[in-house]
């Protein structure tokens, strides 16, 4: 079992809106390769801090999704686990702050390829369902304990 | 000019990842070795069932995003066929039990003998039919 630290629990969500959120970050993190703009990279990193470390119900993709998108889609039974959304958003939290610092210091090369990495992360998540932090948590964990320890 | 490749790169990356995952998901893999592992370990061969010729043990994490799904498939596999049993074993905090099967992704399924020999294992979720059709020879009745 993962340790009760963890801040709040969230509740099974409808696996729609992660994707729906998923394409956005995509479509951010693409602006953020095309301008190399830290600014924008700071204020996706401090997104994925909050929805993995406080609550996902920050997401304000979430909310567009509940008010403008899921209304007009069929209602599913279907529902995800918090927690391995939530393990995402800290991956992905990780490479976002590289590539923040890495555009902020000058490091291009470090914020390109940062950045680039949590694309494909979000891509995967958006374009397939793909959690590739999920699936690859026990990889993480053999190779690098210290990014997967349990929040 | 530098961040326009790279967005090219990265959408050429996830167009690779998808299709190899596309064609090993839910794949049925046969174990070569036949002999059962001596080193199988305890928390997993404490799973197994010396009454019931096949035990699907399912390797599961607190941050698997399929895992839900592969466990409704293989209880209801575990249902219809006779002598299948499922349980499910959480590796979060045992990564040394994940590393001795070599297993690196969740979900992964392990079916193993009571005395522990790997018949298959399957990585991501399975597909129901082809896993009974290569469980089939170690079963003991028709398929009801």
């Amino acid at each position: 079992m993962p340790n009760e630290a963890t801040a709040t629990k969230d509740a099974p969500v409808d696996p729609r809106g992660p994707r729906f959120s998923a394409w956005i970050t995509s479509a951010i993190l693409a602006v953020v390769l095309l301008t190399g703009s830290w600014r924008l990279l700071a204020a996706q990193t401090l997104l994925f801090a909050m929805c993995a470390f406080i609550s996902l119900k920050l997401n304000p993709w979430g909310h567009v999704y509940r008010f403008a998108v899921q209304p007009r889609l069929a209602p599913t039974t279907e529902r995800e686990e918090a927690a391995p959304l939530r393990f995402a958003q800290g991956v992905g939290f990780v490479f976002a702050l590289t590539g923040t610092i890495g555009y902020a210091t000058g490091v291009t090369a470090l914020g390109v390829v940062a950045t680039s990495a949590a694309l494909v992360a979000a891509l995967l998540n958006a374009a397939v369902g793909l959690c590739l932090g999920c699936e690859m948590f026990l990889l993480l964990r053999r190779y690098a304990p210290a990014l997967a320890r349990p929040q | 000019m530098t961040g326009a490749w790279a967005l090219l790169g990265a959408v050429a990356v996830v167009a690779v990842i998808a299709l190899v995952l596309r064609a090993r998901d839910g794949r049925v893999r046969v174990a070569e070795r036949a002999e059962a592992r001596v080193s199988l370990p305890g928390p997993v061969r404490d799973l197994l069932d010396a009454g019931t010729p096949v035990t699907l043990v399912q390797l599961s994490t607190a941050f698997c995003a399929n895992c839900r799904q592969t466990r409704v498939v293989l209880e209801d596999l575990a249902r219809r066929v006779e002598g299948v049993r499922h349980v499910e074993l959480d590796v979060t905090d045992l990564p040394e039990v994940a590393a001795d099967l070599g297993v690196l992704r969740a979900p992964t399924t392990l079916a193993l003998t009571p005395s522990g020999v790997e018949l298959v294992r399957v990585g991501g979720v399975p597909k129901p039919d082809a896993l009974i059709a290569a469980l089939r020879p170690h079963l003991p009745g028709p398929i009801g």
